[in-house]
């Protein structure tokens, strides 16, 4: 489960228009052999532009290419783009995209709307962001909820198996000490039956 | 009776039937003087209660051909429930009429249910009462299995309409409706992902309620969802000659999977199955709780039991410290004893001596 690559990216609001504008970018191609990670870059900038032209406004979409699923969200002409693997859960993938286009818009503010040529320099918060959310878990609480309460789940079923155990302990102590009670009570009988019969001597 | 061995193919029926329509003749006569003599020669119709016998044949055959009219008239109503769970994707649901339906077919097969086992205690009554030929055993245990054998294949088929119905409603056949809609919807398209995103804003809450009656509106959302799917694909499609080169080939391998209901439906979903385990959680709590509270009276019982036990023992303590009192004071009243007596002997010696 992991993430390739994220993307934010300026898109014109009437889809088929210009191509987008790349504002920032961020990949992890270190699985690729050496030779290889540039073309792949090239490649990701490349459907990254794609998908973005092609997504409408307000409105997610989820392209299956080979092994990858590549997830874009624009929201009023800034677009985001994520390239995960197919078992990354697509909804904690949104709520990645999500973070990330809320943090942009908050840092960036409005002026990312006169960007006209494609970005260069890094954001860090991007790559960051990348290697945070290579867990799924972290980007997306409902999941975290659902891990954790089936971790308290399963402690509790320990719990409850100690539990019985400690039920049975305590009903073998009862017996046991019952019996202790009988015995002594026996032995208290005898040992006033045998005061008894020597006050004669 | 048994038709005579069939080793050489030859058709006896005519014979049998004969033959059996005078038995039963002589069976309903027999059944006014029961005391005729032609009953110890018939090893197959051992009738001692001639009319019984016959009557619960009958009754026995006219059960089960019952019941297999029963069924075969329910397996044609599971046909007709499948046939319109299968219709039912794209136009409205018949919904109504398949709930009625299924509710018919579930009490049919439970009536159905309820007579295969009467037929089975009456069949065991059967022979527990006379000694039958085997065959005759044998025949009604096979009418028996087969019965409950179709029934069981009945139930099976109406379980699988049920869950390929489910499974339709809930995903909403949608690639059955991209073709459709390909055909239908052009510039319309344009217009819809502007009112779309609204439409999406009411749709979550409805989801909460029980999934048979959201499954009509994943369907339709799902309907118009797919619509904009559509109008990328068609792009991608169209679009194979623009700049790059690598797009060709790539873009034909792209799938697009209309995203924007399932989005908050998955997240529908995720809630509710965090729901449903903070529930279980609870209920896991509630019996640790009731298991402790018992395992503390139990604890108490203990404390009671040992509280008695101490008690016992320090009077048997008590007591044995008396006791070895007494012994020990009791040596020197001995002496004394021991020597009045030796005393009385001596003067007892003396008068004598």
């Amino acid at each position: 489960m992991k993430i390739t690559a994220l993307l934010v990216l300026k898109c014109h609001p009437i889809p088929d228009g210009s191509d987008p504008v790349i504002l920032a970018n961020a990949t992890d191609v270190n699985h690729f052999g050496y030779f290889q990670r540039v073309t792949v870059k090239q490649f990701i900038v490349f459907v990254g532009r794609t998908v973005a032209k092609r997504t409408p406004p307000n409105q997610r979409h989820t392209v299956q290419h080979e092994e990858y699923k590549v997830h874009s969200y624009n929201r009023n002409g800034l677009c985001v783009v994520g390239f995960m693997d197919d078992h990354y859960p697509v909804r904690s993938a949104f709520s990645v995209l999500n973070q990330v286009i809320d943090e942009y818009q908050k840092k960036h503010g409005e002026s990312w709307k006169t960007i006209q040529a494609d970005t260069t320099s890094q954001w860090p918060y991007l790559n960051d962001a990348l290697t945070k959310f290579q867990d799924p878990a972290e980007a997306d609480k409902l999941l975290k909820i659902q891990r954790e309460l089936d971790e308290t789940k399963i402690i509790l079923h320990k719990t409850i198996d100690s539990v019985l155990e400690r039920g049975e302990k305590l009903d073998s102590l009862v017996e046991k000490s019952s019996d202790l009670s009988a015995a002594s009570q026996m032995f208290y009988k005898q040992a006033k039956k045998s005061n008894q019969c020597c006050t004669i001597l | 009776m048994v038709s005579a061995g069939a080793s050489t193919y030859r058709d006896r029926t005519s014979e049998f039937r004969s033959l059996s329509d005078t038995l039963k003749k002589f069976g309903r006569i027999s059944a006014a003087n029961p005391d005729r003599t032609y009953q110890h020669n018939d090893p197959s119709t051992s009738s001692k209660l001639p009319l019984t016998p016959s009557s619960y044949r009958s009754e026995f055959n006219k059960k089960a051909s019952r019941i297999g009219l029963g069924i075969h008239e329910t397996s044609k109503k599971i046909a007709r429930l499948a046939n319109l769970g299968k219709k039912s994707s794209i136009f409205d649901d018949p919904l109504k009429e398949i709930q009625e339906l299924t509710a018919l077919i579930k009490n049919d097969i439970t009536a159905l249910n309820v007579a295969v086992s009467d037929l089975q205690t009456l069949q065991n009554m059967e022979i527990a009462d006379g000694d039958y030929s085997e065959d005759r055993v044998v025949h009604s245990t096979a009418v028996c299995d087969d019965l409950k054998n179709k029934l069981m294949g009945a139930t099976k088929k109406f379980q699988d309409v049920l869950t390929a119905r489910s499974e339709v409603c809930i995903h909403g056949n949608i690639k059955a409706h991209e073709n459709r809609r390909q055909i239908f919807s052009t510039n319309i398209s344009r217009g819809n992902p502007l009112r779309q995103q609204t439409e999406n804003v009411m749709e979550p809450p409805p989801w909460s309620s029980p999934s048979r009656s959201s499954a009509n509106q994943p369907s339709e959302s799902s309907g118009s969802g797919v619509q904009v799917g559509n109008q990328l694909r068609r792009r991608l499609a169209a679009d194979t000659t623009p700049s790059q080169h690598m797009e060709a080939s790539m873009l034909q391998q792209q799938q697009v999977v209309p995203q924007q209901e399932n989005y908050s439906q998955n997240r529908a979903v995720a809630l509710q199955s965090v729901e449903s385990t903070i529930t279980e959680l609870s209920g896991i709590f509630t019996n640790l709780a009731t298991m402790v509270a018992h395992q503390g009276e139990l604890a108490i019982r203990i404390d009671d039991n040992m509280e008695e036990t101490m008690s016992n023992v320090e009077g048997a303590r008590g007591a044995l410290l008396k006791h070895l009192n007494r012994i020990s004071s009791n040596r020197w009243l001995l002496i004394k004893i021991f020597a009045i007596l030796i005393f009385f002997l001596i003067i007892f010696l003396f008068f004598l001596a």
